[in-house]
């Protein structure tokens, strides 16, 4: 099948050299929920940006259902959902005017725009809110107003740039079920940039992971977690001399760490490995003080192409988050 | 440009809404005509017994004489708050949606252009009114036809659609607020005050009277001016009636060409 999504060697260099996309190329089948994953200034909003022919290309292409982003930009705005990573919608304007408003760019008969905005309001919990001014919103129902803007031209691809910023982890599930709704209701393709590992994990059936405008690895979230090689073992014993039996383990071990009557080990696959390693213990009477089994998350595979941690951004980066926040959150 | 109806309609709906914008925007005019037109009468520097009429070009009263140009100050400032409202888009963040959605990038300025044209235009309805209303106030001494009403419409208009574009080019790249703020405020008072808007040229020093013939606030301001002030037009004032109005429609082309082109070509976030 022919991928509705081909970018090839997409490039963005901004005024004063800075490579905010540096020559990435993907390709994203129909109906697949793909997933990009980054730090902040990674090149995820600029990638969107530009695939949404918000921002032009400095060099490289993309096709979005056989429609070149650069020459055909109009075709593609026309099929194309967009949520942005801020909000859009006029605070002046009930939510309704909102949804009419973008209804009559994509000039859609005022009678189908007022039933399909009714049904969009209807499915984000939002109907009773729609008559009243958007400054009154909460962060959570701006979001979701957001979301339902993007749909009111039924996009066969809907992009979502950091769909849950802000939002607090109860508004965040909330708007996951949405998403995953959108995809077995309507088999929208979704494009989903975010830098929260979970949501990726729950939403994307691919993910690639960006970094410095580039494209570190892309697969399921199951196969890069499987990529890390395994499941990590952690034994406590009530003494380091216990502590020894465990690395005579005829099989041989991939020990990690060992101090202190703690040992940490890395198996293959912690659920065929453990009943075996268990019955080797208690064969020679040794008892164990604590066990503990951490299966790989999005976490590590981050970690691993990387070399950093997702959590750990630098003081600028969080204040961005922060005022990001304080602007979702503003009522 | 299928987002030009939509934009337009959604700007006036922000505009006749808001209960303070309304206000000061239909209260405005009629400060300019009491205020000004009382605080500045130049007539009654001459004392009585002078012949106004000369000193105003042949007018009944100072109010007479500075409709044209509060008319066409009027559109000047209105036309200002443009270019804010783009920047405000920007930075509110409707700007990003309507760069998404399939419509014209230029559809996003001109439906500014034309709403505020739409606005001005109520806001001269409301002042040529107020300035009837008052005691003492605006005079028609030949009537007030159809040519009187077609030419304010067309000078106001013209003017209108002139500021309300080159403020929005100023603004189709700009973020910052103070910067525009500072653009009007450092070119708003040399437009004003060098110009034929609320001085007769008789009264200005001539260098400065050579500079304002080339203004457009002096070319709408004089128009408006000359059809109020005589019933019916010479020849000559014909044609410098044409001439006037002629530049300004030209400028106004022009104007629009450089909005299309800027518009379509450096919108951005």
């Amino acid at each position: 099948m022919e991928p509705i999504i081909k970018v090839e060697n997409l490039t963005k260099i901004y005024k004063g050299g800075v490579r905010a996309v540096d020559s990435i190329s993907f390709e994203i089948n129909e109906g697949e929920v793909y997933g990009l994953l980054g730090p902040n200034g990674a090149g995820k909003t600029t990638t969107i940006n530009m695939l949404t022919t918000r921002l032009s290309p400095t060099s490289g292409n993309a096709m979005i259902s056989g429609h070149d982003i650069i020459r055909h930009s109009l075709d593609i705005r026309k099929m194309i959902g967009v949520v942005p990573q801020d909000l859009t919608a006029d605070e002046d304007l009930s939510g309704m005017e909102n949804l009419l408003m973008v209804a009559s760019f994509y000039d859609i008969p005022r009678s189908i725009a007022i039933e399909r905005s009714k049904r969009l309001l209807e499915m984000v919990d939002l109907l009773e809110a729609s008559m009243r001014q958007v400054r009154q919103y909460s962060g959570g129902m701006r979001k979701r107003l957001e979301l339902i803007i993007g749909l009111i031209n039924e996009p066969r691809v809907l992009f979502l740039d950091e769909p849950t910023l802000g939002l607090d982890v109860q508004t965040r599930t909330t708007m996951w079920d949405y998403i995953k709704d959108l995809r077995k209701n309507y088999g929208m393709t979704i494009i989903l940039t975010s830098h929260y590992l979970e949501e990726i994990d729950a939403l994307a059936d691919r993910v690639s992971i960006v970094d410095h405008g580039k494209i570190l690895i892309t697969g399921t979230p199951t196969e890069l977690k499987a990529s890390l090689k395994g499941d990590i073992i952690s034994f406590g014993f009530r003494s380091a001399s216990d502590s020894q039996a465990v690395l005579e383990y005829p099989k041989g071990l991939d020990v990690i760490s060992s101090a202190d009557g703690m040992v940490k080990v890395r198996v293959e696959n912690a659920d065929e490995s453990l009943p075996e390693l268990m019955s080797f213990l208690f064969q020679r009477g040794i008892k164990l003080h604590t066990l503990s089994v951490q299966k790989p998350s999005l976490d590590e595979v981050f970690l691993q192409y990387t070399g950093r941690s997702l959590r750990e951004e630098g003081p600028a980066d969080r204040m961005k988050v922060m005022m990001n926040m304080r602007r979702v959150r503003r009522t | 440009m299928s987002g030009l109806l939509p934009l337009m309609k959604r700007d006036l709906k922000k505009w006749y809404r808001n209960p303070v914008f309304l206000l000061t925007g239909l209260i405005q005019p009629f400060f300019w005509i009491a205020l000004f037109g009382s605080a500045m009468d130049i007539t009654r520097l001459a004392g009585p017994g002078f012949n106004t009429g000369i000193i105003l070009q042949g007018a009944a009263n100072y109010i007479t004489f500075i409709v044209g140009g509060v008319l066409t100050i009027t559109a000047l400032f209105t036309g200002m708050f443009t270019g804010t409202n783009i920047i405000f888009d920007r930075r509110l963040g409707p700007m990003g949606r309507f760069l998404s959605s399939p419509i014209a990038r230029s559809s996003i300025v001109f439906s500014k252009i034309f709403s505020s044209v739409i606005r001005i235009l109520i806001q001269a309805g409301i002042l040529v009114l107020a300035a009837a209303i008052i005691p003492n106030g605006l005079v028609f001494p030949g009537g007030f036809g159809l040519v009187d009403v077609l030419v304010i419409l067309t000078a106001i208009i013209l003017i209108a659609l002139i500021f309300s574009s080159l403020f929005s080019v100023i603004a189709i790249r700009m973020r910052e607020m103070n910067t525009i703020f500072g653009i009007v405020n450092l070119i708003n008072l040399p437009l004003l005050f060098v110009s034929y808007a609320m001085f007769p040229k008789d009264f200005m020093a001539s260098w400065l009277s050579n500079i304002a013939a080339y203004n457009p606030v002096s070319w709408s301001a004089e128009s408006i001016r000359m059809v109020i002030i005589n019933g019916s037009l010479t020849a000559s004032q014909w044609s410098s009636l044409g001439l006037w109005l002629g530049a300004l429609a030209l400028l106004a082309g022009l104007m629009i060409v450089i909005t299309y082109i800027m518009a379509e070509k450096e919108i951005r976030d």
